[in-house]
């Protein structure tokens, strides 16, 4: 397993010294997305979401994009994640408010995003994007532009944002456009300096596992195992981002 | 907007079909739902080059005011029984007969996009396709799913707008009976509800995914109630309006300006510098804020002109031709505008996939809209078709 790809550095092409992580968390994923957690190596500071901590041990995350939803028997992506998180950030109020809307192009969802950042206040935005504006065929350079306008709006707004990259499927290999967007988008998030979870990369590992006699054989079944998977990336992520150190850091924006 | 004008002898504007059997005149509000299909129909092709030019990139306000409104509009013909007026008991029991029509519509249409879905996942090999648009949680979760979907509570990306409409529809009885007994009390309770819900961020809430409805039916339960009160013409302000639509329209102007400028120059105001109650003073879709719904009655007092002059262009021989094929396209798009609607939906879906296989190009784009539009107008004369060479519809609610 190389879990290690999972949540790439947003500097993935000059890997940052390793962060110091929180001290409690000896194995931050189950068995099934094990592997690579030592890789989670150049974490992006998140500082509006540390500074949210400090100030009342509360959390409020907004999950925007092309929505996960409820992907098999195991609940909500967005109730995963917070059970993670709480987990692992102890006596932490974690409130993820889901306002993803499936198939919504990253252009179409940035108003909406900004919009829901003034409603709801959150400290950080967990973007899941590219799926939709690679399949809808979006220039890739249109894309890009609309992704890095709109973490540069984030941020300029004080609030921290986490990437989840595209959806992974063995036909998608021979596609162009959708490698071009996938490709895009980690360079700028290497740009704007933000995590990108590589989604796309846990669902082929999963898939492999599963050609060689994993056992997660059925495909919604390696999608529900891929989402709980990622579910416990992305937290994982943010606890390194709180903790993050020996980075570039930026400073906390309020 | 002007009313829509039947022919004589069709008794009323809302009746589809005239005694004998002829569907009525073209009229504004036929020709703008027409529009309003079209339009819906290209917004929904995410990525489609056409989608760059529908009135939603140009306005703060899109198609979905404009089928909301002109929904509205069809609920006053529905109410007031075409100038023969039943009584409140038959309205209501017609009013949830329509919600319950449009229910099933939308169940269907749902179905077939699953469907869709699933066969194209199938053929292209590609189970990617699976987790479009919300339909993931069908396949995966299926036990709760469908009970959502049966709930209206679980919706597809882009199948959002029906839902919607039930709702609403099921609002109306409640309206139209307050319409009758104490018609100057509609408006007031629509914006009541409007307000309050806007002030409290009240809305309804998805399941089993937790989020929440795309349109907010309580928000957007005003714009369908304005379309319902401004079709009255002798009466409230609906009459109001009419004798000042000329004022109306000098200052309906620089709203509609303003609504373009903002969506062209990006003037939308900061949503987190914005006092409280926020969504007062923000352009939302999801709750159909003031900003968006002051834009939207500038330009429908605008271009309640408009369909006057369109008409007129059939008289200049050049543009007869194209003129009358417009009018005649739109409104027989908008006399049958729930199957319109419906096929329209599922061409989008299917137009996704085809946009996905042909990897989207002008040709392919524009053979998309062609064939989308073809194919609705083939269904919305085989409705009439079908109404023509069946018993007489006399009676029968408007198509909305």
């Amino acid at each position: 397993m190389t879990a290690a790809l999972l949540a790439a550095p947003a500097h993935a092409q000059n890997p940052p010294p390793p962060a110091a992580g929180p001290t409690n968390l000896p194995s931050p994923y189950s068995p099934a997305c094990r592997g690579g957690a030592a890789a989670i190596a150049g974490v992006t500071p998140l500082p509006n979401v540390a500074a949210a901590l400090k100030r009342g041990k509360t959390l409020r995350i907004l999950t925007m994009g092309a929505a996960a939803g409820r992907i098999g028997q195991r609940g909500d992506y967005g109730e995963l994640i917070e059970n993670v998180l709480e987990g692992a950030l102890k006596g932490t109020d974690v409130t993820m408010i889901n306002r993803g809307v499936s198939g919504e192009l990253a252009d179409d969802a940035v108003l909406r995003m900004q919009d829901e950042v003034g409603l709801e206040m959150p400290d950080l935005v967990l973007w899941q994007v590219g799926t939709n504006d690679a399949l809808a065929y979006v220039p890739a350079e249109e894309f890009a532009a609309t992704v890095e306008n709109q973490i540069d709006w984030l941020k300029a707004h004080k609030v921290d944002v986490v990437l989840v990259g595209l959806q992974f499927a063995p036909e998608m290999l021979r596609d162009a456009h959708y490698r071009k967007i996938r490709d895009i988008l980690r360079k700028v998030a290497s740009r704007e300096n933000v995590i990108v979870i590589r989604f796309y990369e846990a669902m082929e590992i999963l898939n492999k596992a599963a050609k060689s006699g994993g056992a997660v054989p059925a495909q919604f079944e390696r999608s529900e195992a891929g989402y709980s998977c990622l579910a416990q990336y992305v937290a994982h992520a943010i606890t390194l981002g709180i903790f993050a150190k020996n980075v570039p850091k930026r400073p906390p924006t309020r | 907007m002007t009313a829509p004008r039947g022919r004589p002898d069709s008794g009323s504007a809302g009746h589809i079909f005239s005694e004998n059997l002829m569907p009525r005149e073209p009229n504004a509000v036929d020709f703008w739902r027409g529009f309003a299909l079209i339009t819906i129909f290209v917004d929904h092709v995410p990525g489609i080059i056409y989608a760059r030019y529908t009135l939603g990139n140009f306005s703060i306000t899109d198609a979905a005011d404009l089928f909301v409104f002109l929904a509205g509009w069809s609920l006053r013909l529905m109410a007031d029984g075409g100038g023969r007026q039943r009584p409140t008991r038959d309205m209501v029991m017609r009013l949830f007969g329509r919600a319950f029509e449009i229910y099933t519509a939308q169940i269907l249409i749902t179905m077939l996009a699953i469907a869709i879905l699933a066969a194209s996942a199938i053929l292209l090999h590609n189970p990617l396709l699976l987790q479009w648009h919300n339909a993931a949680a069908v396949f995966a979760d299926p036990v709760q799913t469908n009970i959502g979907l049966v709930l209206l509570t679980h919706q597809l990306g882009y199948f959002n707008i029906l839902p919607l409409y039930v709702v609403l529809m099921m609002m109306a009885p409640a309206y139209a009976a307050l319409d009758r007994y104490a018609p100057a009390l509609v408006l007031p309770v629509s914006l009541a509800i409007y307000l309050f819900v806007l002030a409290f961020r009240i809305t309804l809430p998805s399941w089993p995914e937790s989020n929440s409805w795309f349109f907010n039916p309580f928000a957007w339960q005003l714009i369908f109630i304005l379309g319902f009160v401004l079709a009255k013409p002798n009466r409230g302000i609906g009459a109001w309006t009419r004798r000042y639509i000329v004022p109306l329209r000098i200052i309906g102007f620089p709203l509609a300006v303003s609504g373009v400028l903002m969506q062209l120059l990006h003037w939308w105001p900061d949503p987190t510098t914005v006092p409280d109650p926020k969504l007062f003073f923000l352009a939302n879709k999801t709750y159909a804020t003031p900003i968006r719904l002051l834009v939207f009655l500038g330009m429908v007092a605008v271009f309640s002109l408009a369909f006057r002059y369109i008409r007129m262009l059939t008289d200049v021989p050049v543009l007869r031709p194209p003129s009358k094929g417009l009018i005649w396209l739109l409104s027989l798009l908008g006399r049958n505008s729930l199957y319109v609607f419906c096929v329209g939906s599922l061409l989008s879906l299917l137009a996704q996939v085809a946009r996905y296989v042909y990897h989207g190009s002008v040709g392919s784009d524009s053979a998309v809209v062609v064939i989308g539009i073809a194919v609705m107008a083939y269904i919305a004369w085989l409705a009439e078709s079908r109404n023509r060479s069946g018993p007489a519809t006399q009676g029968s609610p408007p198509r909305s």
